[in-house]
């Protein structure tokens, strides 16, 4: 990188960096009461678990949307086409068909967690890392794997839901929509462990991002075991996307609009700068959208409608406005 | 660089068919032949892109699938003709690109300077901050074999680096490669399918038919009237310009 974009960059991230944290102060402190302390702790106590949450989906979606578009060398793609999403929605209906809404699986979220990652983790091993060597490499299957998944997965939820019982399926709305809330500290702390485990079972292969956005046949010129990386990479995004989806509920859209920020403010190639650019989009994002949610709108509107109208409006303006794709 | 028994299948039906050859060292080979002979097919065993069904390619006495990747990307170095890159790179980062496998995302001072060597061996430097989607196809090209410069590997393999190129920068183009090979020392093999520039500027031709080599040898002993014609059943006439080979063919 030459040292004018280098530096102008840097004061780029920085920008991201400040408006990341003012958007989370704002959040912790607008409308919170200082004269009593009782209060105040009541407020902080609230607010701190949100908040960090909404740090580590954005760190989680950002960092992996990032990858998963140089790993299939688009840009437009989102790791939504991975079908996390969908089996997230799949296995709560299921649950809630099958065992009720007051089970246990249901009614305890740490319960809820553990089997939601690791029905999603066990897919993804298989699907992302079995298939994807079956099919002798080639990304544009795993695409196809996702978009049939997807698809099968919400026809059966949807089967699920045409026989459930009225009341049952008013409880389970709840749970499908993204949310910070009710997010107990050993969830983040569970989260944490696995997407640190996640980043240092990749090590050396996120070192080659670079490359391989050169494309296929200059990756392994250059000496990147391609096949080997791009497996690992793949399973560590769709690993990213389940602790993710699994701890606040279906967000991965999200990827697709704070990684084309990221990508259309820093206009490098380094990922070093366009993972952390896109997880600072991402608090943005997710923090001042839960600021106006819970200021301007009291609640009545969740977070993932925005995300899902500006998401498509922005996916629209991409399509449009990008010669080659 | 000796290659045995070499042989590649697609749907039972062989690409390559059991060929063998020693590359000579130092030299520039081009590998000529009608379409769908085979020829980008060996190209691309050699270099690792494309994995082989049988037969064995020994690049310094051991075989390139016991070679780490990384070690035998600092000694062999491809370049085909699929080079879109979606990217927003300068000349001067995709050159650098040619360093990773010494020094990784990371370039030391002595990989500066051998970067900016390449580039200005191949008159780049007034390009070097240019991006290049927005450079012509010839002096992309010229990035990219920078790049292999820099990437300092004694062997360098050329798929059809002339393709797309007007007459002019496709001879220049061959220029680079016989000066790569004489001032640098580097074993060139190229594929190419233009016969007058692999007749005028390689040392030897490997010509394939129908997944076999069909003669391999220096210039002279491959460019006659009798052997081209086998090849490419066409009527071929044999001229002599400037001590060298060349070829009409009606």
């Amino acid at each position: 990188m030459n040292k004018a974009v280098f530096q102008s960059n840097l004061t780029k991230m920085i920008i991201l960096s400040i408006l990341a944290l003012s958007a989370a102060a704002a959040y912790m402190l607008i409308d919170v009461n200082f004269t009593n302390e009782k209060l105040f702790l009541y407020a902080m106590k609230i607010r701190t678990p949100k908040l960090i949450v909404m740090i580590i989906t954005a760190f989680a979606i950002g960092g992996a949307s990032i990858v998963f578009q140089s790993v299939i060398n688009n840009r437009i793609v989102t790791p939504c086409l991975l079908g996390m999403n969908s089996l997230y929605t799949l296995i709560h209906t299921a649950v809630i068909f099958f065992a009720g809404s007051s089970s246990i699986l249901a009614v305890n979220a740490n319960l809820a967690f553990a089997a939601d990652l690791i029905i999603m983790g066990v897919t993804a091993t298989l699907i992302y890392s079995y298939f994807f060597k079956k099919t002798k490499h080639n990304v544009l299957y795993v695409l196809l794997i996702g978009t049939v998944l997807t698809s099968l997965f919400s026809s059966i939820q949807s089967t699920l839901t045409r026989v459930m019982d009225p009341n049952e399926y008013d409880n389970l709305l709840n749970t499908l929509v993204a949310s910070f809330s009710n997010i107990n500290t050993e969830i983040i702390i569970f989260s944490v462990i696995v997407l640190g485990a996640v980043i240092a079972f990749l090590g050396k292969d996120l070192s080659v991002l670079n490359v391989l956005t050169l494309g296929k046949n200059q990756a392994i010129n250059l000496g990147v075991n391609y096949d080997r990386s791009v497996r690992r990479l793949l399973l560590g995004v769709t690993l990213f996307i389940a602790v993710a989806t699994a701890m606040v509920g279906p967000i991965s859209f999200l990827g697709l609009i704070i990684a084309n920020l990221s990508r259309q403010l820093l206009k490098t190639y380094k990922h070093s700068f366009l993972m952390l650019g896109s997880a600072l989009f991402g608090i943005i994002v997710l923090v001042g959208g839960q600021l106006i949610v819970e200021q301007i709108f009291t609640y009545s509107v969740p977070i993932s409608v925005f995300i899902t109208v500006g998401g498509g409006l922005y996916f629209l303006y991409l399509l449009l406005t990008r010669r080659s794709v | 660089m000796q290659i045995k028994d070499l042989t590649k299948k697609y749907n039972g039906n062989p690409v390559v068919d059991s060929v063998d050859l020693e590359i000579p060292k130092g030299k520039v080979i081009s590998f000529i032949g009608p379409n769908g002979a085979g020829k980008s097919t060996v190209m691309g065993m050699i270099s690792r892109l494309i994995a082989r069904d049988s037969g064995l390619v020994a690049f310094d006495g051991t075989d390139i699938e016991k070679w780490k990747s990384k070690e035998l990307s600092k000694r062999l170095a491809i370049l085909t003709q699929s080079n879109n890159i979606q990217m927003k790179l300068t000349v001067r980062e995709l050159v650098a690109f040619g360093r990773f496998p010494y020094s990784g995302n990371r370039t030391t001072k002595e990989d500066e300077e051998i970067i900016q060597q390449a580039i200005a061996y191949m008159e780049l430097e007034e390009f070097q901050d240019r991006f290049i989607d927005e450079l012509s196809g010839g002096q992309r090209q010229r990035a990219l074999i920078a790049m292999v410069i820099a990437q300092d590997t004694d062997y360098v393999l050329l798929d059809e680096p002339t393709n797309n190129l007007d007459i002019y920068h496709a001879t220049n183009m061959m220029k680079i490669v016989r000066r790569l090979c004489d001032e640098l020392g580097k074993t060139i093999i190229l594929v190419l399918h233009e016969i007058n520039y692999a007749a005028f500027y390689s040392d030897y031709i490997c010509a394939f038919v129908d997944g076999k080599v069909a003669k391999f040898g220096t210039v002279k002993e491959v460019m006659t009237k009798e052997t081209l014609s086998e090849i490419y059943k066409v009527d071929f006439e044999i001229l002599e310009i400037e001590g060298k080979p060349l070829s009409i063919y009606y």
